[in-house]
């Protein structure tokens, strides 16, 4: 090689990255060396400040195999959670969420009220609800409708469903009465705390039929075809009335969500480090909306349909029918929470039991209360761990 | 079979360049994890906030298992998403806060009591070329770290995917804007 050496061939002589050809023409080049260690200094400056990305760190207080173990448990906690998380947060986001309150309501929240069971005829149940329970699911086993089958359950569910009365946007108010007046309920509120927005969302109805032929088919396209619709779910028809609601936050919350907000929400957590339980940790919302209604042929079993979505979560067979077992299924409103991202318990609250998720994290942590009292649905969350606050709220409702 | 099995099953047929080779995530796991959760100490002060950014790094290999294949150079990846992560924690506007908050704290936490003025300067030192990384263009930061970590040219331009013969000058040119930007950043900081 009789031509001098350039910059970049130079730098790398200084790693001793420099190939045989150029180290040989740099051995016997006066020109080539004075550059180079005219380069050197400038290198070295510039490695010193740098230093501290090779320097020793004291981890004396852990051996290498514990620390590492520690890390690898805390990976797999971490790992399963924001799968679990990922999944929940997917599934009621994707377009099935724009029906999940009557999937919900269909499957798991359903209510008979006594007495009116034999209504237009004795054909139809009609369903409200009066308590909660919860039910840990496993989503990371719903992987199945993040590909074409869940845009094909989402375009059966969009085909078989007429709405009525679609819901409006949240209109903010200034007041409760005027919440009350307009959502046509007597709202309640704590005394001793200024909320920082009050705001109610119009009500909406719609009907569906089922057709039991295309549902089965998605369920064996899933990969389910070991669960079997009952025959008597196909043509059934079922209307849906969902009342007007009202939510009312308290402290820095985010504004209330419309289609497209979770996923735009979902978008800016998984970009950012700056997670929904940082920016909006002293939020709590309350929410309040009475009953919804379902009316539903009297054949319909809701029980069974309710243990075919659970196994479809992945659930045994044995797992699902033990909880159907213990869940009156004519009253009840299920809560779905990720099985090994969140808690729950039992707490007496607002004079009833009441039903407290906790999702614990260092991170995001968040909360939600439910409880169900003269026929309205009331729940707060929030995103923080403010807990302990939304109980105290919710006892000291007039 | 959930995800976790299914991933772990893969046979691992990837080498490393210092030829190791994987049969399960939790052998990988444990081969690299001490060195990623060291650059992400080094980088960022809050020992937390570093093991924090490690797990994520782990994480988002678990996550693009895809990715990996024969030849594919796991230290490299894991070493450059581990330095993006550091950069990014450094450049979000609360989090150099923070730096500048908790840069001397953690410091004199760590420190004999004998020696803190002499940390404090070597910290300042510190606090001053994570901003300097921060405020360089991205690619040329992210190939200054990975080298002054003690990645070879070749580890560098697989997880980079760059010829190794662009190392040389491209590091060169990296080198002169760290510069730039920590004399700026210094000046700065005097006035």
């Amino acid at each position: 090689m009789n031509e001098h050496l350039n910059e970049g061939q130079l730098r790398a002589s200084l790693d001793g990255e420099l190939d045989s050809d150029g180290l040989t023409h740099l051995e016997t080049c006066q020109h080539c060396q004075m550059r180079q260690a005219a380069l050197r200094t400038q290198v070295e400056q510039v490695a010193s400040k740098l230093s501290f990305l090779s320097s020793p760190i004291d981890t004396s207080s852990l051996s290498k195999s514990s620390a590492t173990s520690s890390a690898w448990h805390r990976f797999n906690q971490q790992k399963l959670i924001q799968k679990e998380t990922s999944m929940f947060r997917k599934l009621f986001a994707s377009p099935l969420i724009r029906y999940a309150v009557s999937i919900v309501l269909i499957l798991t929240v359903i209510l008979a009220i006594p007495g009116t069971r034999a209504l237009a005829g004795e054909l139809l149940n009609l369903f409200r609800v009066q308590r909660v329970a919860v039910v840990p699911v496993d989503f990371t086993g719903m992987q199945q409708l993040n590909g074409a089958v869940g845009q094909d359950i989402s375009q059966l569910i969009s085909n078989s469903i007429t709405m009525k009365n679609e819901p409006g946007d949240p209109v903010n108010v200034a007041t409760t009465d005027e919440a009350s007046q307009l959502a046509g309920f007597n709202v309640r509120a704590p005394q001793d705390i200024t909320p920082s927005r009050i705001s109610v969302m119009s009500g909406a109805s719609f009907a569906f039929t089922i057709d039991r032929a295309k549902a089965q088919a998605l369920l064996d396209e899933a990969g389910r075809g070991d669960l079997v619709l009952p025959e008597e779910v196909d043509g059934a028809d079922v209307s849906v009335n969902i009342p007007s609601s009202v939510s009312i936050a308290f402290g820095t919350c985010p504004e209330p969500s419309n289609e497209g907000e979770v996923e735009r929400e979902m978008e800016r957590e998984t970009t950012t480090s700056g997670s929904p339980g940082r920016v909006y940790k002293d939020c709590i919302i309350l929410a309040q909306i009475p009953s919804p209604e379902v009316s539903a042929p009297a054949s319909l079993d809701i029980a069974k349909l309710a243990q075919i979505g659970l196994e479809f979560t992945g659930m045994t067979a044995e797992e699902a029918a033990e909880f159907t077992s213990t869940v009156d299924w004519t009253s009840t409103l299920v809560v779905p929470i990720p099985k090994n991202a969140a808690s729950y318990e039992q707490v007496p609250v607002d004079g009833v039991m009441g039903t407290l998720i906790e999702r614990p994290s260092d991170d995001a942590p968040q909360f939600a209360l439910f409880w169900v009292k003269d026929g309205i649905i009331y729940t707060i969350g929030g995103l923080g761990s403010n807990a302990q606050k939304a109980l105290e709220i919710a006892n000291s409702l007039p | 079979m959930d995800e976790t099995g299914a991933y772990e099953s893969i046979p691992y047929r990837m080498k490393l360049s210092q030829g190791s080779t994987y049969d399960s995530f939790e052998s990988l796991f444990r081969e690299n994890w001490e060195s990623v959760n060291r650059l992400l100490r080094r980088m960022i002060i809050d020992p937390a906030e570093a093991e924090d950014l490690a797990l994520e790094t782990f994480y988002r290999l678990y996550k693009n298992h895809v990715l990996v294949r024969e030849g594919f150079n796991t230290r490299g990846w894991l070493y450059k998403v581990a330095t993006n992560l550091a950069l990014q924690s450094i450049r979000s506007f609360k989090r150099r806060q923070h730096y500048e908050l908790h840069a001397g704290k953690y410091a004199l936490e760590e420190t004999p009591e004998t020696e803190p003025a002499e940390l404090f300067a070597k910290n300042e030192e510190q606090r001053l070329a994570g901003m300097a990384l921060a405020q360089m263009n991205p690619h040329r930061a992210e190939l200054l770290v990975l080298r002054h970590s003690g990645l070879t040219y070749k580890d560098i331009a697989q997880a980079l995917e760059l010829s190794p013969t662009s190392i040389g000058p491209l590091l060169l040119r990296a080198e002169r804007e760290f510069e730039k930007c920590y004399r700026a950043l210094a000046k700065e900081e005097e006035t």
